[in-house]
């Protein structure tokens, strides 16, 4: 809602200035989204009459000229524009005055060493739409003592309130007024229209079937007649109360109806009655009916659709929008006016589906006034009456004006229990009633008040309260602290803490995280579904962005293709997110790509790619720290990694995570040259280990390192292998593989050094010898060959 | 003996170890000076063969130089180490403006997560529990339990995805639009009195220079019998004191409406701006930072509890807000452009607390 300062004035008596009318605003819950204190502005401005224009003796597409203002004052301006004359009346902003299109103050200076004493203004300096090109080129009959903001139409300035969904009684000059009346900065003013009496019957044959089976969709309907008025443009005053409003000036007869529905909140609609063949009628569209708005937009039209239509085509979307075929014109004479009261949720249901924004629209779906069918016609009749003559016909109605008018009890009590503050019984009341809310019944402690038709958004106790609140001000609120209750302290947040911690485990070695959008390209979901289903988004902001995604890899690697091609040698990063297939599974993931170079260029380092044993160790290190023990690692992956380089994780029968090199395939389809590394853990199944705690021995004995080397064949097992020896003997201490390299003939040659300790005796070299045998022996029967000891 | 052979004993022992350039020599000379067969030795082993009175005085002086040529040798040894260290050190020589050793790719976490750490923190010590919830919902938990019914313009206000899995009489299936979704599942599993908070992804289908696709949303609910406005105005203003980490949190509470409240508040905070840089606490500018209320008794009924005796106050953040006020992101859409750059800057050490 737009508004100008003067227009909120027509219906409040009030000595505040603008900016505490803001403030008054903001308090009361209706949120000021723009001010403009024009009268402050435009202070440091003149109207000033151009009785000279010259050559700029430096610069050649400069002039200089001089203006006078009103009081006869001169000035000398330097100005570039090309439409500057002798005789011209432009806008002149002085030293230390705000440009607000330019956001600038501005100060005396020298242009090209000639001194300006201010500016002739743009429309866009003024921010205003552009009517014309270079500076302002006002109508010679402006008188030069006249206020900028005046001749400029900003009537006093402006206000911009968002309106929330619930005060649909505020999307008018006069709900806002009345709720600032109820906040004590003025008084509500009475405003009446003059009578008008109808001179001739309802001429119009309507043609009804059914009426009620829409008697739901439309509770009422008023008609009227009027004829011989004259049409044409609108007076400068009512173009700029809508041009502030953001409503572009059609011609009088629609531009009035805008302007009413601005000040009462009251949409109207007005048909030119000449266009309209055979019988007016109202009806549920037909299925697939076309529809042509009055913006010239076709529509498909649905049977549960309420239109008005003549014998030929649909004329009106009730409630939302206007037919092409019988807006009014310039040479319009006759009319008819259509006042309705309409079911909010239908006009809302209906709006949405045609996907129709129009302030007819967003009052009825809001709740306008339900009494306000005939006072709204009379309005709107006196009004063209008064600027265009034409003489009314009688009403026509049909159904009435919902008459399920609201009684609610407000609860002393209740009141203080929820907004705990030391509101006097006697001001609640007052503050409601100012409210336009009236007292049925009074007791002590309780009051019951009658609501008026306009608030069709007050339905509880709670909205009361709420009134009340709002109007006293939430300012005076005081702060009681919540009573500590720790009986819930520290539940439930575990799973949380457990994955910031993984994440931070991945930062230590070397990755970075990332947060990315959960819906992806099809084609990138299709390269890592496997045999899952797909979700789709239905209504997607893109068609890049239409499939959930079944694995964080497509994030991931859109993400480190943008570092590649940002010239970065590689890129080491990691989400821990949500995937979602099949029927709504939503699964949570943290998933790593290491893709390029292992290390930067340095002195130090000899450069190598990253490669599977660098993601196996990120993911291994998450299922340590979450506790994972009995794991085997099987030389299988999904589809989208490489077949001989991967792996999965298992734990009994559950499948952890998968790391390895992705397919090439993966790389062509988001051409990236460089092998891929990526693993990707599934969290939900590990979050349930529980760490266990180790032992601690604080007597410790000398251990025994022996050495072996073994040939084996080149695809053996040697994981396998490492595990098999620690199961051994429980003085195992530890087995590392300290070399392996592939020696031909499908032969590799591994080198394992075994370490022996007990935890309480020193052991000897029997023992050693012993077991060194063992292990020998149980390596061959793996098919291992001693090659040296 | 001549007074003579004893003097040339001594400077010929000084001599040896005079000229000696490295403690390898030195070595040397100890053995010739002092050594078994050394010359001090054998001048010595000598006077067994001399009367008791001449080996009286001779033994004396011998020794007497014995401990000479031992000073000097332990002198000597001093002054050799000190000048074979001096130049090994100085051969050892490294040029350490040379880069260092850069073992570590530098992992960055991202703020989202260090600022869900921290509300993890605040709002579990007040005794909330962490509550959670799937990002695929239904049109029943973020809408009608939360009383916003069919056709309601605050409806097509939240600009909802929805998925093409099949409805089912908790309605279409959608990206929920609002962590409120959550509040009906844990209002049925947690019942009345009960404290609970989440922090989530929500979705909605916005996208422009201030608004994303998705963004992250903190949403808490204490349900009890006697809580009111005065307590959630505490609670709000205690979280951002603590989260900001400042005593000087200036709020403005401004009546406002969501459908799930009544009546509903928003919070504005106090900032000032100076080159970009923005500082809370005091100033003349305002900031939306939240919203919150009294929840609408629909909402408690819709999970059976009892609105006549309960009331829950709710309350909701805006994630990304917060950090960028904390620790200055500038813009929304940087959240989720994974950029190194980005990272770099605004991303967080592992180490960070």
């Amino acid at each position: 809602m737009r508004f100008s300062f003067n227009w909120l004035k027509r219906h409040l008596d009030t000595q505040s200035s603008i900016h505490d009318i803001a403030q008054k605003l903001i308090n009361i819950g209706l949120e000021v989204e723009e001010v403009v204190d024009s009268e402050a502005i435009f202070s440091k401005y003149r109207i000033v009459k151009i009785t000279e224009v010259g050559q700029h003796p430096n610069a050649d597409r400069l002039h200089i000229c001089t203006a006078i203002d009103g009081t006869g004052k001169e000035y000398h301006i330097v100005c570039g524009a090309t439409n500057v004359r002798e005789g011209m009346k432009a806008v002149l902003a002085m030293e230390g005055a705000y440009v607000p299109g330019s956001d600038i103050t501005l100060k005396r200076s020298k242009i090209r060493g000639v001194v300006s004493e201010g500016m002739l203004c743009s429309y866009a300096e003024v921010s205003l739409p552009e009517q014309n090109d270079g500076i302002i080129d006002l109508d010679q009959a402006v008188d030069l003592n006249e206020h900028v903001s005046t001749v400029l139409g900003f009537d006093g300035g402006i206000l911009d309130v968002a309106i929330t969904p619930n005060r649909g009684d505020c999307m008018s000059v006069r709900g806002i007024a009345r709720d600032l009346a109820a906040a004590g900065v003025g008084k509500l003013l009475d405003i009446s229209h003059t009578d008008c009496k109808p001179t001739c019957d309802f001429p119009l044959d309507i043609s009804l079937d059914n009426i009620e089976s829409f008697l739901n969709y439309m509770p009422m309907l008023a008609l009227r007649v009027v004829k011989n008025v004259k049409n044409g443009e609108s007076p400068v005053w009512l173009k700029n109360a809508l041009s502030i409003a953001g409503i572009n000036s059609v011609s009088l007869l629609v531009d009035l109806a805008n302007w009413y529905m601005i000040d009462t909140g009251r949409p109207l609609h007005i048909y030119d009655l000449d266009k309209i063949n055979g019988a007016f009628g109202i009806r549920y569209a037909s299925r697939g009916e076309k529809f042509i708005d009055l913006k010239g937009k076709q529509h498909e039209l649905r049977s549960d659709m309420l239109i008005s239509a003549d014998s030929k085509s649909p004329l009106c979307v009730l409630g939302v929008i206007g037919g092409d075929g019988i807006a009014c014109s310039d040479d319009t004479t006759n009319i008819l006016i259509e006042s309705a009261y309409f079911n909010p949720s239908a006009i809302s249901k209906t709006g949405n589906f045609l996907n129709i924004v129009s302030d007819a629209r967003a009052r009825f779906e809001r709740g306008i006034d339900k009494e306000s069918c005939i006072s709204g016609l009379d309005g709107i009749t006196s009004l063209i009456q008064e600027y265009c003559s034409g003489d009314a016909s009688e009403i026509f109605t049909l159904g009435s004006s919902p008459s399920d008018s609201n009684v609610i009890t407000l609860h002393y009590d209740k009141l203080i229990s929820i907004s705990n503050c030391p509101i006097e019984w006697a001001d609640a009341i007052c503050i409601l009633k100012g409210l336009g809310l009236t007292v049925c019944k009074e007791s002590d402690k309780s009051v019951t008040f009658r609501i008026p038709s306009w608030r069709s958004d007050l339905l509880i106790e709670e909205d009361l309260i709420e009134e009340v609140l709002r109007i006293y001000g939430l300012d005076k609120v005081p702060d009681i602290p919540l009573k500590m209750n720790y009986s819930a302290h520290g539940r439930g947040e575990h799973k949380e803490k457990l994955q910031i911690n993984l994440k931070r485990l991945l930062v230590s070695r070397g990755l970075s995280e990332i947060v990315s959008y959960p819906f992806i390209k099809k084609d990138w979901a299709d390269a890592v579904r496997e045999n899952k289903k797909l979700i789709y988004v239905v209504n997607p902001i893109n068609s890049d962005m239409n499939t959930m995604r079944p694995s964080l890899i497509p994030s991931l690697l859109s993400a480190s293709l943008r570092s590649l091609n940002f010239g970065d040698s590689c890129a080491t990063i990691f989400e821990c997110g949500h995937v979602f297939y099949d029927d709504a599974v939503q699964q949570t993931h943290v998933s790593g790509i290491r893709v390029g170079n292992a290390l930067e260029r340095h002195w130090l380092n000899k450069v190598r790619e990253w490669d599977v044993f660098d993601v196996k160790g990120d993911l291994e290190a998450m299922l340590h720290y979450c506790g994972v023990e009995k794991m085997r690692v099987e030389a299988s992956a999904p589809s989208y990694y490489h077949p001989s380089r991967s792996g999965t994780f298992i734990c009994g029968r559950k499948t952890l995570g998968y790391f390895g090199e992705l397919h090439p395939r993966i790389n062509q389809l988001f051409s990236i040259n460089q092998r891929i590394m990526c693993f990707e853990l599934i969290a939900e199944e590990v979050l349930s280990f529980e760490k266990k705690q180790m032992a601690f021995h604080s007597k410790i004995f000398p251990s025994i390192t022996r050495d072996f080397s073994f040939l084996f064949a080149e695809t053996a097992s040697i994981g396998d292998i490492v595990n098999g020896i620690y199961s051994l003997d429980s003085i195992v201490s530890n087995v590392i593989v300290f070399d392996c390299f592939n020696i031909g003939e499908g032969k590799k040659s591994i080198g394992i050094s075994v370490i022996f300790n007990a935890l309480d005796r020193t052991l000897n070299e029997d023992e050693a010898n012993n077991l060194s045998a063992k292990i020998v022996q149980y390596v061959a029967s793996c098919g291992g060959e001693l090659r040296s000891k | 003996m001549l007074k003579s052979e004893l003097d040339k004993l001594l400077s010929s022992c000084m001599f040896l170890i005079d000229r000696c350039v490295s403690s390898q020599e030195l070595e040397q000379a100890k053995v010739a000076t002092l050594g078994k067969n050394g010359r001090v030795t054998l001048m010595l082993k000598g006077l067994k063969d001399m009367e008791i009175d001449q080996r009286r005085e001779l033994g004396a002086q011998i020794n007497s130089i014995k401990e000479q040529v031992l000073q000097r040798l332990v002198q000597k040894f001093e002054e050799l180490s000190a000048r074979e260290m001096e130049t090994r050190l100085s051969s050892e020589f490294v040029d350490i403006s040379m880069p260092a050793r850069d073992t570590y790719r530098d992992g960055r976490l991202h703020p989202i997560t260090k600022v869900h750490e921290e509300i993890l923190e605040i709002f579990a010590n007040y005794g909330f529990r962490f509550v959670d919830g799937p990002d695929i919902d239904d049109e029943y938990n973020n809408f009608t339990a939360v009383n916003i019914p069919e056709h309601h313009p605050a409806r097509t206000m939240h600009d909802t995805f929805y998925v093409n899995l099949l409805a089912d009489d908790q309605g279409r299936k959608l990206l929920r639009t609002h962590t409120t979704a959550v509040e009906n599942r844990a209002l049925r599993l947690h019942g009345a009195p009960s404290r609970f908070f989440t922090i989530g992804r929500v979705f909605r289908s916005d996208y422009d220079a201030t608004h994303t696709p998705m963004f992250t949303q903190i949403e808490g609910v204490v349900v009890d019998k006697d809580v009111g406005f005065a307590h959630l105005k505490w609670l709000l203003t205690d979280f951002l004191r603590k989260f900001f980490n400042t005593d000087t949190v200036n709020l403005r509470i401004r009546p406002s409406f969501f459908p799930f409240t009544e009546p509903s508040i928003e919070v504005d905070i106090a900032y000032s701006q100076h080159k970009g840089k923005i500082t809370l606490g005091s100033g003349e500018n305002w900031m939306e930072i939240c919203g919150g209320g009294v929840l609408h008794p629909t909402v408690l009924q819709s999970a059976d509890i009892d609105s006549q005796l309960y009331r829950g106050m709710a309350f909701g953040f805006g994630l990304e807000r917060l950090t960028s006020l904390k620790y200055g992101v500038p813009d929304l859409r940087g959240y989720f452009e994974s950029d190194e750059r980005w990272r770099k800057v605004f991303g967080f050490h592992g180490f960070t607390r």
